[in-house]
């Protein structure tokens, strides 16, 4: 990973909440803490970490939450838990940027665009130093589309499925035709396999 | 020190009070004093200061004691003499026909502007209450004559039409009035409760002196307690028990009761709506409660799928929002898709 080159190759140990910049008080934290383990208490298969930091100007917040949530141990995170499950928060109040990032498990689920929303809802409070009430607000929305997706995927799993199971195809296919697939042969569709 | 005098002044006057609770000795005549000066001649005085007759007073005669006519018990039952039975003439004013107006004075016993004043008042009634009023005014020292029968005549004029409570108030005398009730509203409306309504009513009245401003003050309680029958009548259990017979009552009161009328049949529709009101209210409380519940207790969870690892990341591909809280400037809005394409996925 080029993260890796920028950001080191090691594993970081840290726990979710890792508050290095220092902008969370005491009642912050704990308020913080609780709308963290409601997270993990509604969606127990998932966790949420949260790290803020100065990365410096030429940081790219995106690379760093990536290469964060792909490097990281976090200590107070049950080992059953993947980091697959987990999403990532990073805050760095000098540049006054934020970024969010998930794992593998969250991808056929969330978007882009859901952690936009999410981010979103704190601007106005990160706007005004309100770190504590922009994450809180954050964890509020991610948790209303979390339980929405949950539901949209119990009833209609596949939709959700083919999300991640279609690029796999598509490249099949891609190997197939370089390896001298006929095109006259009808190829039977393929089933999509869980 | 300077409360000494004072104290000094408090016991002189106590002394002088005790003193003077004591009545003075008498004056006495001395030995030969009195002698000497009737020798002299007259002594001022000596006329009172003997126990002899006065002298040229007439002789008083004894006192007879009174001899005052014990009441006969017929006098003690009534309180009013009744003079006389209402005239001829005007029983086919009252008794002939169903009333035309609320108030029937063929007699003239109240004065043009009085007469106004109740009939408009009545009227006021009647636009405002499902039962009407009607008054027939009686002086207070006649009879209805024997043959006539009030309670056929009730039955005869009220049992057609709106419902209506028939007065027959006695002029001056309002404990004599006679409250009937039209036979349609006579079961729902119970005797207790129509002499409950006449009594306070008559006590109302009983607050002025006038004739005039007692029928007033009758009226406008009567008014009053048919505003409660009415309720009775839209399936209240009566609240007169709980209604201060003797309270005071405003011509304000009344209004307020009778603008209340107005609104019966919506007061029946919420009495006899409020018990599947309730029930369906509390069910849905429970409804709602116990839903908000098991969301509060719910877990989520989500398939897991196998997804195909991207940009050499172990746990996570990198596909997330990034956004700068720099400048208010710079709303959440204009930042939105920033995401470069290489980061999307396929």
């Amino acid at each position: 990973m080029d993260a890796d080159a920028r950001f080191g190759a090691e594993e970081v140990r840290i726990r979710c909440l890792t508050d290095s910049a220092g902008i969370l008080r005491r009642g912050d934290r704990q308020r913080v803490e609780a709308g963290m383990e409601e997270i993990t208490r509604r969606f127990p298969q998932i966790f949420v970490a949260i790290y803020t930091g100065s990365l410096g100007e030429v940081a790219n917040m995106r690379q760093f939450g990536f290469w964060l949530l792909n490097r990281s141990a976090f200590e107070d995170v049950p080992l059953q838990k993947p980091n697959e499950a987990g999403i990532l928060i990073t805050i760095d109040p000098e540049s006054k940027a934020a970024g969010m990032v998930f794992g593998y498990l969250l991808d056929p689920f969330l978007e882009e665009s859901d952690t936009f929303e999410c981010l979103s809802r704190a601007h106005a409070y990160w706007l005004e130093g309100r770190y504590a009430d922009g994450i809180l607000r954050t964890l509020k929305h991610l948790d209303g589309i979390l339980r929405k997706r949950s539901r949209q995927a119990r009833r209609d799993p596949e939709h959700f499925e083919r999300k991640v199971v279609l690029p796999a195809q598509m490249g099949d296919l891609v190997r197939r035709i370089r390896s001298g697939h006929r095109p006259g042969v009808e190829e039977k569709p393929t089933e999509v396999v869980r | 020190m300077k409360f000494l005098p004072s104290i000094s002044a408090g016991v002189v006057l106590t002394a002088s009070a005790a003193f003077a609770l004591d009545e003075p000795p008498l004056p006495a005549w001395r030995d030969k004093e009195r002698a000497e000066l009737e020798s002299k001649g007259w002594i001022p005085g000596a006329i009172l200061l003997t126990a002899d007759p006065i002298p040229d007073e007439p002789a008083k005669p004894a006192v007879a004691a009174l001899e005052v006519e014990q009441p006969k018990p017929e006098e003690i039952a009534e309180d009013h003499k009744l003079s006389s039975e209402i005239a001829e003439k005007y029983l086919p004013a009252y008794f002939a026909e169903r009333p035309k107006n609320f108030l029937v004075d063929p007699q003239g016993l109240l004065s043009p502007s009085d007469y106004r004043d109740r009939l408009s008042f009545l009227n006021y009634h009647a636009s405002d209450s499902s039962i009407d009023l009607f008054v027939y005014v009686i002086g207070g020292d006649q009879e209805i004559p024997s043959e006539v029968r009030e309670e056929e005549l009730i039955e005869r004029f009220f049992s057609e039409g709106r419902p209506a409570a028939i007065v027959y108030y006695y002029l001056g005398a309002p404990q004599r009035s006679v409250v009937y009730l039209s036979p349609s509203i006579t079961d729902a409306v119970s005797a207790a409760e129509q002499r409950r309504a006449l009594e306070s009513s008559v006590m109302q009245a009983f607050e002025k002196n006038k004739p005039a401003e007692q029928i007033e003050k009758f009226l406008v309680q009567m008014s009053i307690r048919i505003y409660w029958m009415e309720r009775m009548l839209a399936g209240e259990s009566a609240a007169s028990d709980t209604l201060p017979l003797t309270g005071p009552v405003t011509a304000s009161s009344s209004r307020a009761a009778a603008k209340s009328a107005k609104f019966l049949w919506l007061q029946a529709l919420a009495v006899r709506s409020a018990i599947p009101a309730a029930v369906l209210l509390g069910a849905f409380l429970t409804a709602f409660g116990f839903s908000h519940w098991l969301r509060m207790r719910a877990r989520y969870r989500f398939p897991e799928f196998d997804v195909e690892p991207r940009l050499g990341g172990a746990h996570a591909a990198g596909v997330g929002a990034v956004i700068s809280f720099a400048s208010a400037a710079l709303p959440p809005a204009s930042q939105r898709d920033q995401v470069p394409d290489y980061l999307r996925r396929a």
